[in-house]
């Protein structure tokens, strides 16, 4: 049987799971969190505590700024010592952060904190949105989601596809989820499924990780949930970016510049689900969450997967992990193929915080860029069969038509392109402010339209209002 | 902790570069010039030292000193040039001749037009065809195989050359093929006059084998020629035995086997997209073919590659891969 993935483009990096027989240690507590308002995608949260306020774990410390937005609790107990900007992974101070000292670790009631397995689903739709939007859950594949927003998808949901493709190499916290947290994933698979309003659930895992399709598996069938499906995925990266894994699973594909939702379909990561079952059936908030430290340049012994509480320093966990090593030339927050390279330790965990990346300077290193030899191989790759060849040289060209005309803006930023071009031109690199460039004159332009559409209706009006 | 390193993703790279690429195709190349040299003996060898030394040569000193750019010599290209135009070459070729060829192919075809990635047309094919048409009593006398050791040279016209003449003399096709005695088994494995690099069709094939199985290159562009090539020498075969060749005798002879798979696959001077390519390999067998039974040269390859090359730029406009989420 032909292995099922997507149709279009993709690459095959080693995957280099050097940290997936690391079992989940649990993180102490700093002395002292720093909660970011900016944790999802959409307006950033509000805080509604006060300097000087005295918060437990778990109570809510910012409601939405919006409507895709998200609440934010405390991962700790404390005091609130300040409500100021604080750098990013970025480096740049802009986003307001929430500190906290820690005192204690006093949680909030109404939370179940045992290991109790909870199987019975809340019947209610509502309720369980209204659980999974006050608990603060957020995609946690990447693009941090608010998750709520996601599960009550505008026209009714064919597929709720659950993510534990875990494409990018080096990570492996979805992996240990999956083999450590198998039965409580699985049931929130099917919370969402129900939320869904029963749609046809499937789970999907690359080839590589065969222990978690054997436990996932057994764990669908020992619960036994109609609908539910685990399907095994041949390794080629991105197979877990939304849009390729819906081809994979489905065969269908995302219109462009349309969501998920148009195709019929609502993406989930593992590690959502299992936020999910803990806002639904435990009563706990988003604040804690898995992540790897690993690397090409930290011996096996030194590498772990950390249950941290989110607002925690990457300072603090790359001391507790041992400290730097010396041969890192580069530190990566998330996977090495799409997560941010960052200048120091100072920024904090967030929500969606998935590792801590040490590579060696020969792995990454940026070679010098020489002649493009049209060799193709740039397209070949590209998930979205676009031509970053061709858009590289639209981009230096600066001819934004051009660029919009060869679909630019369908770029998903996944770095194949620069993965893959053996001449080390940084296509991506060029590739992403034409990008943002053209997606600022698409909105430019819709936005003209309509209102030069609403100007002509008022126009009109006017003119009817004039006849009579 | 020392200066950490920051960009914007991805981290990592793929280990292939232009030069592993480049010099693939040198290792591809090698079971054929070794043939070569085992059957032409010593003047094949020259062949080869000249063309390759001079094609490095000239790009190390004119970027070097007329460009004053940055060196390229040493991502392999220039060498897959002089590998190329020596084996496109009779191994009596004179070594100024070769040397001149060098010059055209690399000062001329490449460097002109800005170097590797922006020219237009196969820079050892512009080279041979430029020797084709300049030398013709060099290019066109071609040498049996004598062997490494050999003492009597025995010079011959290619079975494409031996079988034009014969046609205007009034001879039949397989006349001309008996009277030659040429016979496929000859073809496919060694023994037959032509240009050095096409004396083993097994040869080339084993490097076109490893260059698909090293994904080099994708075989559409070749098996698209074949394909062209193979229907349309049918069709006319059919309709007259005694006029035109046959489709294995046409696949086997006449730099087919070179040209399709290391000539015309060059990324360079060849589409970007699969169809592209498909309709690019359409072209260059159909005009072969036409070259072949109606021109006035006897082979025709070099000329159906160098025209379709021009085109490149049209079929890179008309044909774009299938978009993720688009008609």
């Amino acid at each position: 049987m032909a292995k099922i993935t997507f149709a279009i483009g993709g690459i095959h990096p080693s995957d280099s799971k050097i940290s997936k027989n690391c079992a989940i240690e649990v993180l102490p507590l700093p002395q002292t969190v720093y909660i970011s308002m900016a944790q999802h995608l959409g307006a950033p949260a509000k805080p509604v505590v006060a300097v000087g306020d005295k918060v437990k774990v778990g109570q809510v410390i910012a409601e939405p700024g919006g409507f895709i937005s998200a609440f934010v609790h405390s991962s700790v107990s404390g005091t609130v010592k300040s409500i100021a900007p604080r750098k990013d992974l970025a480096g740049n101070c802009v986003v307001p952060h929430i500190e906290i000292a820690v005192e204690g670790d006093e949680w909030m009631e109404g939370i179940d904190t045992t290991d109790t397995l909870v199987t019975a689903i809340p019947e209610d739709k509502a309720e369980i949105l209204a659980k999974i939007k006050a608990n603060g859950v957020v995609g946690l594949g990447g693009a941090t989601f608010p998750a709520h927003v996601k599960l009550a998808p505008a026209k009714p949901a064919d597929y709720l596809i659950l993510n534990g493709a875990e494409c990018e190499p080096y990570l492996t916290s979805d992996y240990r989820i999956m083999l450590e947290r198998t039965k409580e994933i699985v049931i929130g698979a099917a919370i969402m499924q129900k939320a869904l309003g029963g749609c046809k659930c499937v789970i999907g895992i690359e080839e590589n990780k065969p222990e978690a399709i054997k436990a996932m598996s057994a764990a669908v069938a020992e619960l036994g949930y109609k609908d539910m499906e685990v399907l095994s995925l041949m390794k080629k990266y991105p197979q877990g970016g939304e849009k390729q894994l819906i081809n994979a699973v489905t065969g269908r594909e995302v219109p462009s510049g349309k969501l998920p939702a148009d195709a019929g379909c609502v993406v989930q990561n593992v590690a959502t689900s299992l936020a999910v079952y803990e806002a639904v059936q435990k009563n706990k908030p988003l604040i804690t969450n898995t992540l790897t430290i690993t690397g090409d340049c930290l011996p096996v012994e030194k590498q772990h997967n950390y249950l941290f509480r989110i607002g925690v320093p990457l300072s603090f966990i790359a001391e507790y992990a041992g400290g730097v090593p010396e041969a890192a030339a580069k530190i990566i927050s998330g996977g090495p193929m799409m997560g941010k390279a960052i200048a120091n330790l100072d920024a904090t965990t967030v929500k969606g915080s998935s590792s801590l990346l040490y590579l060696g300077e020969e792995a990454t290193k940026r070679q010098t860029a020489s002649a493009c030899i049209r060799c193709g191989k740039c397209a070949e790759a590209c998930p979205m069969g676009l031509e970053p060849f061709l858009l590289k040289r639209l981009a230096t060209a600066g001819d934004t038509d051009g660029l919009e005309a060869n679909a630019v803006q369908d770029c998903i930023e996944c770095g194949c392109c620069l993965y893959s071009c053996p001449a080390n031109i940084p296509l991506l690199d060029i590739i992403r402010p034409a990008k943002a460039q053209v997606m600022g004159i698409m909105r430019a332009r819709a936005a003209a339209a309509k209102a030069a559409a609403e100007a002509a209706k008022a126009a009109a009006e006017a003119k009817n209002n004039e006849n009579k | 902790m020392g200066k950490l390193l920051v960009s914007p993703s991805p981290h990592i790279h793929t280990k292939v570069s232009t030069a592993t690429l480049m010099r693939d195709v040198v290792i591809a190349l090698l079971p054929a010039t070794i043939v070569s040299i085992v059957f032409y003996g010593l003047g094949e060898l020259l062949v080869v030292g000249v063309s390759v030394a001079s094609c490095v040569l000239l790009e190390y000193l004119i970027t070097k000193y007329l460009l004053k750019a940055s060196n390229t010599v040493c991502d392999w290209s220039a060498a897959v040039t002089g590998l190329l135009l020596a084996l496109n070459l009779p191994s009596t070729t004179p070594w100024w001749v070769v040397f001149i060829g060098a010059v055209v192919a690399i000062g001329v075809a490449k460097l002109t037009f800005g170097g590797l990635g922006q020219n237009v047309f196969n820079p050892a094919i512009a080279g041979r065809v430029f020797l084709l048409v300049s030398f013709p009593t060099y290019m066109t006398h071609w040498e049996a195989p004598k062997g490494l050791f050999g003492a009597d040279a025995v010079t011959g016209a290619t079975p494409l050359g031996a079988i034009k003449e014969g046609l205007l003399q009034g001879a039949t096709v397989p006349d001309i093929m008996s009277a030659n005695g040429y016979s496929y088994g000859q073809m496919l494995f060694a023994n037959l006059g032509g240009s050095a690099g096409e004396i083993s069709a097994i040869a080339l094939l084993a490097g076109f084998v490893y260059l698909l199985v090293r994904r080099v290159i994708k075989p559409h562009i070749t098996l698209s020629i074949w394909g062209t090539v193979a229907l349309v020498s049918l069709i006319f075969w059919l309709a007259s035995p005694a006029r035109f060749t046959d489709p294995a005798f046409n696949l086997l002879t006449g730099g087919m086997i070179l040209g399709s798979c290391f000539m015309a696959t060059d990324y360079v001077t060849s589409p970007m997209s699969i169809k592209g390519g498909i309709v690019f390999g359409i072209g260059i067998g159909f005009i072969t073919m036409m070259i072949r039974y109606f021109g006035s040269y006897p082979e025709g390859m070099s000329f159906a590659i160098l025209i379709m090359n021009a085109v490149v730029p049209l079929l890179n406009m008309w044909f774009h891969q299938k978009k993720y989420g688009r008609k």
